[in-house]
């Protein structure tokens, strides 16, 4: 079917109308009946029993004939005598008794009244028996209000019920699932969306709809699409940028020599040198920034979370020296030696940015230490400095990309923390900070061992 | 170490017209002859009709790529290449050598780098007739007269890099050689934090030994270095 509307539309007024079309059928079979059994209903016969009752043992004759008048002749009889009291003391039916006093009882009901019930049109309800000692007694027969036929019949009845109940419930099932899969089929797709899976598409598995549901989810895919593009066109953006500034800077780097070469050593030659370099790692961990957040360089592979950060350590202690910072020293202390499922691009970037950002807030002599454990389910490297730590209200701005807090020194480009937050996430674990006790920051990363999402 | 008396000529292959005028004006006083070319297939016609002694190959050019140009010249030549690479970021990417490139650049580079560089491969592939040591270990033999690497009958080709590794292996087969001590020996150079090119050279090696049948021999000792095993 092609559109939602037209497919609701027609369930509904298919249950609806199999309703109206069995309690149709039923009333019309009902009524039916109803009169199949008033056509043969022999009154006739039953007025002679009664006379005759009444002949042979008067008044008392006619209440045990009452009492034993059998159900199944599909008649129920009511005897009134002249003080209008029932010989059984039975109430009449509400409807008859209204009919009754209406037509003040003696009179004869028109059988064209179409507001009477239907059991009354061809009812013949008075007939009046005069007793030996000339008492009047009146006969209201009336026929059962469902002949005994249509009970005979009723399993048909609850067939029909159990039948529309299956039908109903089929059609309402598949009308229920036609609209909730494809809404979960798009919903997954924009959870994952906004997860940041750039790629999430509702894709082929509603494809082949044609429905609002099915021009919901091409629109979506486009939409996912459009977003994709706009992203990739964005991360090409900054790297083209990037890569641009950078040929000037490299012909900048030549040119700087060429003048130190005629103009000989001059201090201000060597700012320019430091300055170019400084520039030149920024656009760097820009790119790095940008990267990070689009697809991973490599694939996950299993990583020694302790190899990699003894790397990381032996390399930043040789920055540290061949920096000029020779008093800090960084070391790594390992409770465990938990293996994780990640991208080792990303780790080493994440790890090693933070490890240079505790070097940059560490006292002349200061030690970073890098502590590496794990628990259940995560891996947990642990990076702390002995610098000044950072305000309580700052803690959670520091991973924001070129957040200085107020007593940050310069050589950071403001992007360390930013990237190492971008990698840890790409990885699937998190990242988090908080001030020690004893003065300086900690840095606390987890992996979960599972791997990266 | 003063063994750059005559000239060499380099030719660099870069787009950047700029910067290889002020890079040809930069390396002369260092008896280095630079021929500019701004594009790969530029660079390649001149290959095949002039002789260089290095080629300095940036990795992004306007039509083929300066990683198709390296596999072009790798085809028919063990000639030194030093790559210029964009930088990632902090770390390298080697992308290069891998196919079969000597030493690379990341382009915003020092000139002052990359004349050490240029000085230190032309050094290391300068023939020195008296030098005739012959080295031989299992089914490989290294010639350092005729710098000819054979295992069993067959001929090895590898570049100037490679050889150099492979007979700074040789000489203490059995004996652990830090990536420091490869470094100095085969690229001229200290070894960068995050440098893996000796990594990368010593995969593209055994690569070439496999192919010549020889059992994979260069064991590495993680965090040490390599080691050539005897017999192996």
């Amino acid at each position: 079917m092609r559109s939602l509307l037209v497919r609701i539309f027609l369930s509904f007024w298919l249950i609806i109308g199999i309703t109206i079309g069995i309690a149709a059928v039923a009333g019309f079979y009902y009524s039916e009946r109803l009169r199949e059994a008033m056509e043969n209903f022999d009154h006739g016969d039953t007025i002679l029993e009664a006379s005759a009752a009444l002949e042979q043992g008067g008044r008392e004759g006619l209440v045990n004939w009452l009492e034993d008048f059998p159900k199944a002749r599909g008649v129920t009889v009511f005897v009134f005598d002249e003080e209008r009291r029932e010989l059984l003391d039975r109430p009449l039916p509400n409807d008859i008794a209204r009919l009754m006093s209406r037509h003040r009882l003696h009179l004869r009901p028109r059988g064209s009244d179409r507001h009477e019930p239907p059991n009354l049109r061809r009812a013949r309800p008075l007939s009046q028996l005069v007793s030996a000692d000339g008492r009047i007694y009146t006969l209201i027969l009336i026929p059962a209000r469902h002949p005994p036929e249509y009970f005979g019949r009723t399993v048909h009845g609850s067939v029909m019920l159990i039948v529309a109940l299956i039908v109903s419930g089929i059609v309402s099932y598949l009308l229920a699932r036609a609209i909730a899969r494809p809404i979960r089929m798009l919903r997954d797709a924009t959870v994952s969306l906004a997860d940041g899976d750039l790629n999430a598409r509702v894709g082929n598995a509603m494809a082949e709809r044609r429905d609002e549901l099915g021009m919901l989810a091409s629109d979506f895919d486009s939409m996912a699409a459009k977003l994709a593009r706009a992203a990739a066109q964005q991360t090409e953006l900054s790297q083209n940028i990037s890569h641009e500034l950078r040929s000037p800077l490299a012909r900048m780097r030549v040119a700087l020599e060429l003048a130190k070469r005629q103009a000989g050593e001059l201090s201000e030659f060597d700012r320019i040198d430091a300055e170019t370099e400084r520039l030149d790692k920024l656009i760097g961990q820009i790119l790095s920034y940008t990267r990070m957040d689009s697809s991973p360089q490599d694939e996950p592979a299993e990583i020694e979370l302790a190899d990699l950060i003894n790397e990381i350590v032996e390399n930043v202690n040789y920055e540290c020296k061949s920096g000029g910072i020779d008093g800090v020293t960084v070391q790594a202390t390992f409770d465990s030696h938990p293996v994780v499922q990640g991208y080792a691009h990303a780790l080493v970037s994440a790890v090693k940015n933070i490890v240079r950002n505790a070097v940059r807030h560490s006292p002349a002599d200061g030690t970073v230490t890098v502590i590496l454990g794990h628990d259940d389910e995560a891996a947990k490297i642990v990076v702390r400095d002995q610098g000044k730590g950072v305000d309580d209200a700052d803690l959670l701005r520091l991973f924001e990309p070129f957040y200085k807090t107020k007593d940050a020194p310069d050589s950071g480009t403001g992007l360390g923390l930013a990237i190492a937050e971008r990698a840890i996430r790409l990885n699937g674990g998190h990242i988090a900070a908080e001030n020690l006790t004893g003065g300086g920051l900690q840095v606390i990363v987890t992996l979960p061992v599972g791997g990266a999402s | 170490m003063n063994g750059m008396q005559q000239s060499a000529s380099i030719i660099l292959i870069d787009d950047d017209r700029e910067l290889g005028t002020m890079l040809t004006d930069f390396l002369r006083p260092d008896r280095l002859d630079v021929t500019v070319c701004g594009s790969g297939e530029d660079g390649l016609k001149r290959l095949a009709s002039e002789n260089f002694d290095l080629v300095v190959l940036d990795i992004m050019l306007p039509g083929i790529s300066g990683l198709d140009a390296l596999k072009q010249i790798r085809q028919s030549s063990d000639m030194p290449v030093i790559m210029l690479t964009a930088r990632g970021d902090d770390v390298d990417r080697i992308i290069g050598l891998e196919f079969g490139a000597d030493d690379y650049l990341a382009k915003p580079f020092n000139p002052r780098e990359l004349v050490a560089r240029i000085k230190a491969i032309l050094r290391r592939s300068q023939p020195e007739p008296q030098d005739t040591t012959q080295l031989q270990l299992g089914d490989i033999e290294l010639d350092s007269r005729t710098r000819r690497v054979s295992v069993g009958s067959n001929t090895l080709r590898l570049t100037g890099t490679e050889y150099e590794i492979l007979r700074c292996l040789l000489e203490t087969p059995g004996e652990v050689v830090s990536k420091e001590q490869l470094s100095e020996r085969a690229l001229g150079r200290r070894l960068l934090p995050y440098d893996r090119s000796i990594d990368t050279h010593i995969s593209n090696l055994r690569g070439k030994l496999e192919q010549a049948g020889n059992e994979e021999s260069i064991q590495n000792q993680r965090g040490v270095g390599y080691t050539l095993i005897p017999g192996a």
